[in-house]
């Protein structure tokens, strides 16, 4: 007798995979989630050791082309001028991302209307909100509620916000005087012990994995509690389809373990959670008779109106130790000052700061992403000025949509399974270059009035592809969108994709939270309409 | 993690005495003694190499082709010629001279890097910015945020 066929089947046990495991678990849901990566142990993480700046360089990167690990897929970036970062197992990116954790803003929302250009979203702020503030509970949020940035009410963060650091001190301090907005960034990094979990100790490694578990990831916030409540999570399953009926129903994937062996699992309600390039590769991958094109494609938009945030690093330099090293990465400060639209500066949108640690001597050492390099007697010198004494803004960049900026399937590229690796296509658009110009100009400002001697810059980072979004956006016409505005398809009644994918502009701010808050809506949604969800037979 | 490039019992196997002398050659030319640090050179024994290749087992290689015989005794000149013909051996030679040199103690201690150290948070306590009131002054200039009814900065009354 065949087994029961799971009441939804999660493909990506990462962050949206999670929140909706979780959320539909506490629902009665039977749930079943398959993650190609596996479970990472944080005595794993190097950030406590001594070859910590060794290993971020290639097993912790977080490009799966640098790591090369059998779970993760290659991806063809040679026609991409950013590299897309991620990472496969279970808790998925949260175990490599800064943790940053703001908001999108009301008029992120309404591009089109407000500026003419690309499209609003089929929901508003107010909408998500309560989502929001649900999801950092879930997370646990250290922040600080009241920044003028967003409209007032609403729940204040859970807890209070992390140290700003003798840096993001500085800079405050600096924007006070220039009378620019700045307020501390909301994490989702612990500053005190909350839900079962340790409080932050600033050792500043974030990105490779938190030794301390209060950085927010899906394996520590949500995976542990929806398995207490039934879900099943099988780790080392490669997806190599979506299978669909004469109905075109959804029926549920077909999948590889670890030693190539396929299997099927049945289920009633297919998820999609694996990424903007991860999902649509799968839906790509899942074309047949019925739909040549790939899976819930007939507005032939999957893949294409990819995001992924042109990013810049402005560095200052200060003659004093700031012990920059330590510190949340995540950020001290994050500044709104010149988030929206101003036509006078050539461009639309704008973008979101955030400020930064600056690594340790090996970075300090090393070439710089621009390339600087010092050897001889100098270097010397060039490191004593750069340890400890920098302070950085990242600049997010809104990235426009187009339809050029695609994912497809690679022709000749494929992952350890023989599965065509995604191809992606990526450019800069001018618009975005005009933003960043202005920003890192107005950044250089803010660094130099807080006392910096010296300003460097890192113009459009190749290796910055941190957020991806948009490869298959919400709307309500089905003709110009993948998804409905729950994130369902339109085209499958019974599949939704409930990461990064449905974005449909990219808004300039880091996008995990609103991520978790759209797959959180999602699942409400699922939740209130299970009695009229279609479901194969 | 899985999938890691296989750690030799011996990583310093096929880094031959000249290669070695090598190494150390050019590690003196990149990171000389200046300014109070010591040289590369004197400070990178086989122990703190060792503990490079067995973190970075995927450099061993791209080391060894950077580190043969026939580039002259130059190491100036062998830089130069890997940085210019060989960018991936020249970044791999480059990275090991540095992660070997940083992660010795002594030079740290020269730093005054203690390393990633962890520090406990005090969330209790009143922040310093809040002390000298530096929201309060953002929070006088108002909302920043872009009202979708108006298309405009909002106005919160």
């Amino acid at each position: 007798m065949a087994p029961e066929p799971a009441d939804v089947l999660i493909v990506g046990a990462g962050a949206s995979g999670g929140v909706v495991a979780l959320r539909l678990a506490r629902a009665g849901f039977r749930v079943v989630c398959l993650e190609q990566g596996d479970w990472h142990d944080r005595a794993e993480y190097r950030g406590a050791e001594l070859d910590w700046e060794l290993t971020m360089r290639k097993q912790w990167s977080t490009s799966p082309n640098v790591r090369g690990l059998p779970e993760d897929y290659p991806l063809d970036e040679t026609a991409a001028a950013v590299s897309p970062l991620m990472f496969n197992g279970v808790g998925g990116s949260m175990l490599i991302f800064a943790g940053a954790w703001p908001r999108m803003l009301p008029s992120d929302f309404r591009v089109r209307s407000l500026d003419g250009i690309a499209d609003d979203w089929p929901l508003t702020y107010d909408e998500l909100l309560p989502f929001y503030e649900r999801s950092d509970r879930d997370i646990g949020v250290s922040g600080m509620g009241g920044d003028p940035a967003y409209p007032p009410g609403g729940e204040d963060p859970p807890l209070p916000p992390l140290p700003l650091g003798p840096g993001g001190l500085k800079v405050a301090r600096a924007h006070t005087k220039l009378g620019w907005h700045w307020w501390p960034e909301p994490n989702a990094i612990l500053s005190a012990p909350y839900d079962g979990r340790r409080a932050c100790v600033q050792r500043g490694t974030c990105q490779q994995g938190c030794n301390e578990g209060a950085k927010a990831s899906t394996d520590l916030t949500h995976w542990p509690k929806a398995i207490g409540l039934g879900a099943r999570l099988i780790t080392g399953a490669r997806v190599r389809r979506i299978e669909t009926n004469t109905a075109g129903l959804a029926t549920g994937a077909t999948w590889l373990d670890r030693d190539g062996h396929e299997h099927f699992e049945a289920a009633k309600v297919v998820v999609l959670a694996a990424n903007a390039i991860g999902s649509t590769r799968l839906l790509l991958l899942s074309g047949g008779p019925a739909h040549p094109d790939g899976l819930a494609n007939t507005s032939g938009l999957v893949g294409k109106r990819l995001m992924m945030h042109p990013f810049a690093n402005v560095g200052g330099l200060f003659d004093e130790d700031l012990e920059s090293w330590q510190g949340q990465f995540g950020c001290s400060i994050e500044s709104f000052e010149f988030y929206e639209t101003d036509e006078r500066r050539g461009f639309v949108r704008g973008a979101k700061w955030g400020l930064a640690p600056t690594f340790g001597p090996i970075n300090a050492a090393l070439p710089s992403r621009a390339g600087t390099q010092v050897w001889g007697a100098d270097h010397h010198l060039h490191v004593r000025a750069h340890l400890g004494r920098g302070a950085n803004w990242g600049l997010f960049g809104e990235d426009l949509p187009d339809e050029a900026n695609r994912v497809v399937l690679s022709q000749t590229l494929t992952d350890s399974s023989g599965i065509a690796a995604p191809e992606v296509h990526y450019q800069v658009s001018e618009n975005s270059r005009r933003m960043l110009d202005f920003h890192i100009e107005k950044a250089t400002q803010s660094l130099v009035e807080a006392g910096a001697y010296k300003v460097e810059v890192d113009r459009l980072m190749r290796y910055s592809g941190w957020h991806l979004l948009g490869t298959a956006r919400m709307g309500d016409d089905p003709r110009t969108s993948v998804l409905d505005r729950w994130n369902r398809t339109h085209d499958v009644a019974n599949l939704y994709v409930v990461d990064g994918s449905s974005f449909v502009t990219s808004a300039g701010v880091n996008p995990t939270s609103s991520i978790c808050a759209l797959a959180l809506r999602a699942a409400d949604h699922m939740v209130e309409t299970r009695f009229d969800q279609q479901v194969p037979v | 993690m899985s999938g890691q490039p296989v750690i030799p019992d011996d990583p310093l196997a096929g880094i031959d005495a000249d290669a070695r002398a090598t190494f150390t050659a050019v590690a003196g030319h990149l990171i000389p003694a200046a300014y109070g640090m010591p040289s590369a050179g004197d400070v990178v024994g086989d122990a703190r190499l060792a503990f490079v290749l067995r973190s970075r087992p995927d450099l061993r290689e791209p080391l060894i082709a950077a580190l043969r015989l026939g580039m002259g005794d130059d190491p100036a000149e062998r830089v130069a010629a890997l940085d210019r013909d060989e960018p991936a051996n020249h970044a791999a030679l480059i990275q090991v001279v540095v992660f070997a040199y940083y992660t010795d103690r002594g030079v740290r201690d020269l730093l005054d890097y203690p390393g990633q150290v962890a520090k406990q948070l005090y969330s209790w306590k009143v922040p310093d910015f809040i002390e000298e009131g530096l929201t309060d002054q953002v929070l006088a200039r108002g909302p920043v945020w872009r009202d979708p009814a108006t298309g405009r900065r909002a106005v919160v009354r």
